[in-house]
């Protein structure tokens, strides 16, 4: 079950390796690595896959289980839809329910990605100014580095709702939790001004572009000392990578995609919203006969759809308890080799990681070399390309414009450091994956390429 | 015997298409005049652009034959007679194939895939409906899961209409009293919350005339404008669901015009592929149609057209990605990873279709024709009679049940398809029919029966045999438990 994870914030002790040193599986009575292989075998060869962080990964096993519940649905459709369809959800609200400590099953629905849960959370703001019961101006605070479906979502549902929107720029790189809470204080300030009220905040738990695990308990707990209205954390790539408690992180709204870091097929995640005795006005926008039933019950059934990606939630259950450990040993297993390929990254390029290691999850950011001259976000993009076509690695790249003259990272060879690729590390995962990256790097390097001979 | 009070029933007659090779078919269940042809289905190149070419309905030299066409369906439920393609529809084991394909392609490269595959397929499968539906420009076809997601993207416009002060408060939109469960609620969510008010068409059935419906939709039309209000937004159903009847909308289109009404969506849920579909004919400003009903696609895809003018823009999927603001088309093509295969296996449904003889054409010809002739054998079986006249029905047709089974109320309807279901392995949804004032053994009952290529006349036997069996054995609703 879900253990408090000091990474997760709320905790003054310090933050050196508490966890346990990863075991890899005990071969003789967990999976093994070939049945590992096997089970990703359908992943394409040559590719050095690196980011799972993206879209996720789905074992042969649980696909397998999710062509059956297809299959189950084409045979009968109707018989399905009456006797099968609903318990079958609710089999997967009542798994993720004990997975993520909530306390009533009431409290999880099934969306299809947090994309979908952005939607409905403003959604609900907006109707709040709508009818009046925010006022116009009222704030709704983000973080700069959002992701991109959120920051338009809240242009979609706030702005032209009258509410305003404040954005917080969190450091990068960054070194502590400090600095994150202290940024994330000034912002809340930021929105209170003028006595207005901050209706909404909305935190990542794992930032997606740079890549940094927040202390977001305790950014909860500062919102609840600045009479933030409520909290919502996008948590898209928590559950899988990161120990995840939603009562002890105490939001009012959270969010995980499972095919992330869960295994599951594209595309289930859960919203969870924490009961409350009123009315919670949260509707999906997809409207079905089922609307004024409850979340839960109407994201159940938005028109007929394939619903069985969020079926096949107990498969992927059972996958993850082939590990030893469980998925505790896949998180501290996943942890474990991305710091260490991080480092072995850096180490060989003369650069820096983009935050410390309690910082980061299953994904950490690695500074690439200055000599390639990466300024600007296209660039980083076109870069990508160059190495997906080229040397058959897989992985984005984040450009972090520099602050201030002379400020900010520098590489070994005295250059300013604005590119960092987001590596990531899953169960399919070798360390040739990051060693064909090292090399791919270090060639550009040594033929004095640049981002400018990019067209 | 059951002897019972015979409604006799004028004959109606299937009107039957021009030639098969020739696409003008007349469908009267459009509610055109069979004098005049339209235009060709398959408009001629406009603005000098090379156009890709309309799905040809390919004559082969052999269509698929029948043990073919058992084959591709055979992952349904042998033991079930399986006479409700209307509900959820059917997807060919051709079909269940390339999506897997479409699947295992984005689970191998996921990057790669959205970066290069993705909004290409997304793409060739809307200028594939495009040409279906004789839409004049590809910006005009969105792709969607269902007309439900279709309803809210409409609707949540009007809403805004209501919050920013464009309309006002009072101001009306109209839908038919059969309107789907979904769109109903739809317009509770984002019509009257914002402060509209929604005016309902009380449409009659058994209805004997489409001039019935026309008349109930004037009136409609004139209660929401009583108070001097304007009418934003009439929704019309294209075949209304329980009970189904095919509605003359290119008629109630042309009443909402000189009507002054602002909007006009046709929901189509049962449209393509079970109905003829020309959106330009039709003259709507919203049409929604699904493709995993009638034609052969796996759930879920619909499309949504909308007609190019300015009120575009202010159209939006309500999930918001990074491709707000883009237009709805670009924004339906991603709305968050997920899995998009239902959507790019359009071209493979075409292929499929284009091997019966006449196409889809054929297909809906065949359907309708055969649904007809069953439903006729049932009402004849029973003493019973069809809900509305066959031209006025499509690949469904609604026929009323022995009023002595003693359907009292929606909830006995529901047991009693539970029982036809579990008893007798026939699927089949049935409506109930408030009985007026005065009746004598009122038909409460309607069964609604799907044809659809995989169908056999054993499974409306089947279907007549249960409901013979039932009378005989003085059968009762009150008999079954809660």
């Amino acid at each position: 079950m879900a253990g408090d994870d000091p990474r997760n914030g709320g905790s003054s002790h310090g933050h050196s390796n508490h966890r346990h040193v990863a075991k890899k599986p005990k071969l003789s009575q967990s999976i093994s690595e070939s049945e590992i292989r096997a089970e990703f075998s359908h992943h394409a060869e040559g590719v050095a896959r690196i980011n799972n962080g993206s879209f996720g990964s789905c074992p042969a096993s649980v696909q397998s289980a999710h062509r059956d519940w297809q299959l189950r649905f084409l045979r009968q459709p109707d018989e399905f839809y009456f006797n099968i369809l609903k318990d079958g959800i609710l089999r997967s609200r009542t798994l993720i329910k004990a997975l993520i400590n909530a306390d009533d099953v009431e409290e999880v629905s099934l969306v299809d990605n947090a994309t979908t849960a952005a939607a409905i959370v403003l959604q609900q703001v907006s109707r709040g100014f709508a009818e009046s019961r925010f006022k116009p101006g009222d704030t709704v605070v983000m973080l700069h580095c959002a992701f991109q479906a959120v920051k338009k979502s809240i242009q979609a549902y706030v702005t032209p709702a009258g509410g305003s929107v404040i954005e917080v720029e969190l450091p990068f790189p960054v070194s502590s939790k400090e600095e994150i809470i202290d940024a994330f204080k000034l912002g809340l300030d930021r929105g209170k001004r003028d006595g207005r009220t901050v209706r909404l905040a909305i935190i990542d738990h794992i930032t997606s572009m740079p890549s940094v695990l927040l202390p977001v308990k305790d950014l909860v707990r500062v919102c609840r000392e600045e009479g933030v209205e409520r909290v919502f954390v996008d948590a898209a790539h928590a559950i899988g990578s990161v120990n995840v408690d939603v009562k002890e992180i105490g939001a009012d709204f959270y969010v995980s995609n499972l095919h992330k870091w869960f295994f599951c097929p594209p595309s289930v995640a859960f919203l969870y919203c924490r009961k409350v005795d009123f009315s919670n006005d949260m509707h999906h926008p997809v409207v079905s006969h089922e609307y004024g039933n409850g979340l839960p019950i109407e994201s159940a059934w938005i028109g007929t759809r394939d619903y069985s990606s969020q079926l096949v939630v107990p498969s992927a259950v059972e996958f993850v308890e082939r590990f030893e450990g469980g998925v505790e040993g896949i998180m501290r297993w996943n942890h474990e080799e991305v710091v260490k390929m991080g480092k072995m990254l850096v180490e060989s390029w003369g650069t820096n990681l983009g935050s410390p290691q309690e910082m980061c999850a299953s994904m950490i950011m690695v500074g690439l070399p200055s000599r390639l001259l990466i300024s600007s976000t296209e660039d980083a993009s076109k870069l990508r390309s160059y190495i997906r076509e080229h040397h058959g690695v897989e992985v984005p790249i984040h450009y972090q414009a520099p602050k201030e003259e002379g400020e900010g990272p520098r590489d070994k060879d005295g250059g300013r450091i604005t590119g960092y690729a987001r590596i990531s590390h899953q169960v399919y995962n070798t360390a040739e994956d990051y060693y064909k990256f090292r090399d791919a790097v270090t060639e550009l390097v040594e033929k004095n390429f640049t981002c400018r001979l990019i067209l | 015997m059951l002897r019972r009070l015979v409604i006799l029933v004028p004959k109606f007659t299937i009107r039957r298409p021009l030639s098969p090779a020739s696409p003008n078919l007349v469908n009267p269940c459009h509610g055109r005049s069979m004098a005049s042809p339209d235009g060709n289905h398959r408009h001629p190149e406009t603005n000098g652009e090379a156009k890709p070419p309309a799905p040809k309905k390919q004559k082969l030299s052999t269509s698929i034959t029948d043990s073919e066409i058992q084959s591709e369906f055979s992952h349904h439920d042998a033991s079930v007679a399986r006479i409700n393609n209307g509900s959820f529809g059917s997807c060919p084991q051709s079909i269940i194939s390339a999506q897997q394909r479409w699947q295992l392609r984005f689970l191998r490269q996921p990057d790669s895939f959205y970066f290069n595959d993705l909004k290409a397929g997304i793409l060739e499968s809307r200028e594939f409906i495009r040409s279906l539906i004789n839409a004049d420009d590809v910006s005009e076809v969105s792709i969607v899961d269902n007309a439900t997601t279709a309803a809210a993207v409409v609707l949540q416009q009007i809403a805004w209409g209501f919050t920013e002060g464009r309309f006002q408060k009072g101001d009306v939109a109209v839908m038919l009293h059969y309107a789907y469960g979904a769109v109903k609620k739809s317009m509770e969510a984002y019509v009257t919350r914002a402060g509209g008010r929604v005016v309902e068409v009380q449409l009659p059935f058994p209805v004997s005339s489409k001039e019935e419906i026309i008349t109930e939709f004037r009136r409609a039309l004139e209660r929401g404008k009583e108070n001097g209000q304007r009418i934003r937004l009439a929704v019309i159903d294209h075949v209304t669901s329980m009970p189904s009847v095919v509605i003359p909308v290119k008629e109630l289109v042309k009443i909402c015009r000189e009507e002054d009404v602002d909007q006009v969506f046709v929901d189509a849920a049962h449209g393509i592929g079970c109905v003829d579909v020309d959106v330009k004919e039709i003259g709507a400003d919203f049409y929604t149609s699904n493709l995993h009903k009638w034609f052969f696609s796996p759930p879920s895809v619909a499309f949504l057209y909308c007609r190019r003018s300015a009120k575009l823009s202010d159209l939006h999927h309500p999930v918001v990605s990074h491709e707000y603001g883009n237009g709805l088309a670009i924004e339906s093509a991603w709305i968050g990873t997920r899995d998009y295969s239902a959507q790019l296996v359009v071209p493979s449904v075409l292929e499929f279709v284009n091997r019966f003889e006449g196409g889809i054409e054929g297909i809906k010809k065949r359907n309708h024709e055969q649904v007809v002739r069953m439903g006729e054998m049932l009402a004849k079986s029973w003493g019973t009679q069809l809900g509305c006249p066959p031209d006025m029905c499509s690949s469904m047709v609604m026929i009323g049940l022995p009023w002595c089974l003693g359907i009292t109320s929606e909830r006995d309807t529901l047991k009693l398809r539970v029982h036809l279901r579990d008893r007798f392995a026939v699927e089949v949804p049935i409506y109930y029919r408030a009985p007026k004032e005065g009746e004598v053994d009122p038909v409460t009952g309607y069964a609604r029966i799907s044809h659809q290529v995989y169908n056999k006349v054993e499974d409306y036997e089947r279907f007549r045999d249960a409901i013979n069996k039932l009378v005989g054995d003085k059968f009762t609703c009150a008999s079954l438990s809660a």
